[in-house]
């Protein structure tokens, strides 16, 4: 016999004790659920009263605010946590009472301390707190923590910048990005610079020279995003050059949304056969966006292009240039690129 | 031949074949255990890491780096929920997407719901043809508002691959998200799964998301409001194989960055690559897994550096089917597009440069999903024979049937601690004694007969047999129109 009796039994009960355990882990993660969520009702059940006063911005005297700060223990901590989620939605001076409260509870103050926790959820929930809170005296400590081991505190820290918008911490957070092994998720970069003001467009210049293709990208977003024309240089470099083509279709968009009459020639130039077909598109949307007069003999030759979408691309594009673009168009009246771009012009301009 | 003869000889057959094939089982039994084990241990790993990245996630709307998404969604006979469907996938919580419906030459009214609903009219548009194919397109309509951003296609019928194939040559965004008409979305789905291409925009190449069974649940306006457990066993037994599929085994194989099966009924790729690679087979019948290796060989094969991630948040549900005729087709059409395409591809077996495609998850798929079937037929059959003729013993069979029996309830039970740490969907105590039960349920019976179909659509692959897609019925759903 290759398995001996004795092994089948103890591999079978080890088997069946395992479900066992399992079936308990299941109920138990649902009572554990369960019950805290019942704990957390009672406690703060006589605080919600002046916790929607003051989030509700009807707490005038102060009154509320102040009772707030009273709260001791567990239902001090549940009245935190609570606050930090509606901190998350609310502005002005409802948050600024919030905050307060937060600040005489310590929290903030612990939170400091807890970025140096062992807890990864600790030190990232710290650094959402310093973030909701304002804390600006923080932002050297959230930099540091935007080089974190885990990718979750390194997105909070990176959140946490962005809501205190100190532009001094840009060049960081979007160094982040490309960190070897440890590197900023893009989205939560981008969404955080885009909170940090006009000071930071040098920064979003460097980062277009950046080696990480992702850094660019981020960069070249944004300078178009925040219509950043210094960096129109760079933009029009990564256009021309760059090895990803995710990088040169992004900056295709940024130059539609903030490029000058001087740049209808790059865009025209990646618009040819031998550019990528997502590029060309790319390109002819953003001669679309710049609606320079400049662009329609070159719009007019793409009307014939054997792809039909860069077509009907190009005759939306000149539709929308007044009545040089609609001139372009003729002599192309029946074809089905031009049919179709008049008619969903016609229609949006029914419906506006 | 005397019966006692018959007997005698089958009673040495029986021995030999349990003398040849014993330590071949043990050994297949014991790593198939094994790395069953391993994936649960990855999965429980990337869950607590997943787990972790929720409790401190920072709100996030999609602003900025959000891909546009094009929803596309193939068409055939779905006159009873088209226009409820397509409603509700315009309603997504996204900042930019549009629908892309292809009519794929329905013979009941599912194009005039939708000209009626949303008053469509003909765009003399000609369709860009980056992904061949080979149907006439009768025509392309948009809303008459000129700001939903709904495009229907209307072509002769070829199928749900090329209908796709016609979705992705029509669609602008780059994103393309393929969807099953009946499939109902998370209102928060397309920001989970489009986030990994937000995170990581130069690499990342698709994501898949986690699909549940929606019988019995209660759904208003294509919106699920109420969560509940399938009426009947079938769906039921079904649901635990859906939970364990997903949070386990392709949760699992994401963490191993090899994950090569994207589900049909939702998956999220970058058009460009989908264009590249020449879109979806439409003469495989595992099309959307096909999809996939496509793109990891021609993205390996160039030395690209690229990502293939699962979202493991629930991001669509799909109606399963309820009776046994359904799900034998189903499971036939499943098995027979695992075999076709892993025969496909078996040059990427053991080759470097496939890293671990090549070297663990397609060996996985072809000793564990492809040859599982045949070694479980093999045990059904010996094991009642060897009882029947006293070769084994009683006790002892049964014992190995409940260890076998076992470490698949086990399996099942992992994943429901993870569903139930980590998502919650079901609120009734009743949900959890019902997927215990469904765990061991499913090995009587149902087990077995599943084995018996994906042999059928082997075989019937193996003697160059057509495949004939058979009719999902629909049950509906529990739709409350109020």
């Amino acid at each position: 016999m290759i398995i001996g009796a004795a092994l089948l039994v103890g591999a079978t009960v080890v088997i069946l004790g395992a479900c066992v355990l399992l079936i308990l882990a299941v109920v138990a993660v649902r009572a554990r659920r369960h019950s805290r969520t019942q704990r957390d009702e009672m406690l703060l059940s006589p605080l919600r009263p002046p916790l929607i006063t003051v989030a509700s911005g009807e707490d005038d005297d102060g009154a509320a605010a102040e009772q707030l700060t009273w709260a001791t223990g567990v239902s001090r901590t549940v009245l935190d946590r609570n606050i930090v989620e509606m901190l998350t939605k609310i502005r002005g001076v409802p948050a600024e009472q919030l905050v307060h409260v937060l600040e005489v509870h310590g929290a903030v103050d612990a939170a400091v301390v807890e970025m140096s926790s062992r807890s990864t959820v600790k030190r990232a929930r710290a650094a959402q707190l310093l973030g909701l809170a304002r804390a600006g005296h923080t932002v050297p400590l959230l930099v540091e923590a935007l080089g974190d081991e885990a990718v979750e505190v390194r997105n909070s820290a990176a959140y946490a910048l962005g809501l205190i918008g100190d532009p001094a911490a840009a060049g960081p957070v979007l160094a982040a990005i490309g960190a070897p092994e440890r590197g900023l998720p893009a989205a939560t970069a981008a969404e955080a610079l885009q909170s940090m003001g006009v000071g930071i467009s040098e920064v979003l210049r460097d980062g277009m020279a950046d080696p990480n293709a992702r850094t660019r990208m981020v960069a070249a977003h944004l300078s178009g995003e925040r219509s950043f024309t210094r960096g129109l240089p760079e933009l029009r470099a990564l256009l021309d050059a760059d090895p990803d083509l995710t990088v040169r279709e992004t900056s295709a968009t940024a130059i539609g949304r903030l490029g000058r009459s001087e740049d209808v020639g790059i865009l025209v130039r990646h618009t040819v056969p031998s550019e990528p077909l997502a590029l060309r598109r790319a390109c002819v949307i953003a001669l679309d966006d710049l609606g320079e007069a400049e662009a329609i003999p070159a719009l007019a030759v793409l009307l014939d292009d054997s792809d039909p979408r860069l077509a009907e691309l190009a005759a939306t594009a000149l539709l929308s240039m007044g009545p040089d673009g609609r001139d372009a168009l003729a002599g192309h009246e029946n074809d089905p690129a031009v049919r179709s771009a008049r008619l969903l012009a016609g229609l949006q301009k029914a419906s506006a | 031949m005397s019966w006692d003869g018959f007997v005698e000889g089958l009673r040495s057959f029986v021995l030999w074949s349990m003398d040849v094939t014993a330590v071949p089982i043990i050994v297949y039994f014991i790593l198939i255990n094994t790395s069953l084990l391993v994936l649960i241990v990855l999965a429980y790993l990337e869950f607590r890491a997943q787990q972790r990245r929720r409790s401190t996630a920072v709100s996030w709307q999609g602003a900025g780096l959000a891909p546009g998404v094009s929803l596309l969604v193939p068409a055939y006979n779905e006159e009873a929920g088209i226009v409820m469907a397509v409603k509700s996938f315009l309603t997504l919580r996204y900042p930019r997407h549009e629908v892309v419906v292809v009519d794929d030459g329905s013979s009941d009214q599912t194009f005039a719901r939708l000209e009626e609903a949303f008053d469509l009219v003909q765009v003399p548009r000609e369709l860009p043809h980056e992904v061949p194919i080979r149907a006439k397109v009768l025509g392309i309509f948009v809303p008459r508002d000129g700001r939903t951003r709904l495009v229907v296609v209307r072509k002769e019928n070829s199928g749900r691959s090329e209908a796709i194939n016609v979705a992705i040559n029509a669609a602008s965004e780059p994103l393309v998200a393929m969807i099953d008409g009946d499939s109902i979305l998370e209102p928060d789905g397309l920001l989970h799964v489009t986030r990994p291409f937000a995170d990581d925009p130069t690499r990342m190449v698709a994501t898949g998301g986690a699909i549940r069974p929606v019988n019995g649940s209660r759904v208003v306006s294509g919106r699920i409001v109420r969560v509940e457990m399938p009426q009947t066993w079938i769906p039921r037994i079904q649901l635990v194989e859906y939970l364990r599929a997903f949070l386990l085994g392709r949760t699992g194989w994401s963490r191993l960055g090899s994950l090569i099966l994207i589900s049909g009924a939702f998956g999220l790729f970058r058009r460009d690559v989908v264009v590249e690679v020449g879109g979806l087979d439409p003469n495989s019948i595992g099309e959307d897994f096909e999809l996939v290796m496509r793109i990891h060989k021609r993205l390996r094969d160039e030395g690209r550096e690229y990502s293939i991630e699962f979202v493991p948040e629930p991001v669509s549900w799909t109606e399963v089917p309820v009776t046994a005729k359904v799900l034998r087709n189903q499971r036939r059409r499943w098995h027979r597009g695992l075999w076709e395409t892993l025969w496909a591809y078996r040059s990427m077996l053991f080759r470097p440069k496939y890293g671990r495609i090549g070297w663990l998850a397609l060996p996985y798929y072809w000793l564990f999903e492809l040859f599982a079937p045949l070694l479980e037929l093999f045990g059904i059959i010996i094991v009642p024979l060897a009882l029947a003729l006293g070769i084994v013993n009683v006790p002892f069979a049964i014992l190995f049937l409940v260890l076998a029996y076992g470490y698949a309830v086990l399996v099942t039970l992992s994943a429901m601690v993870v569903d139930e740490w980590a998502f919650h969907k079901h609120d009734r105590w009743r949900a959890i004694w019902q997927t215990i039960a469904a765990s061991i349920l499913e090995n009587i019976g149902y087990r077995q007969a599943t084995v018996w179909w994906r042999l059928e659509g082997w075989w019937s692959s193996l003697r160059g047999k057509k495949h004939v897609w058979g009719v999902m019925t629909r049950t509906g759903f529990d739709e409350d129109p109020a």
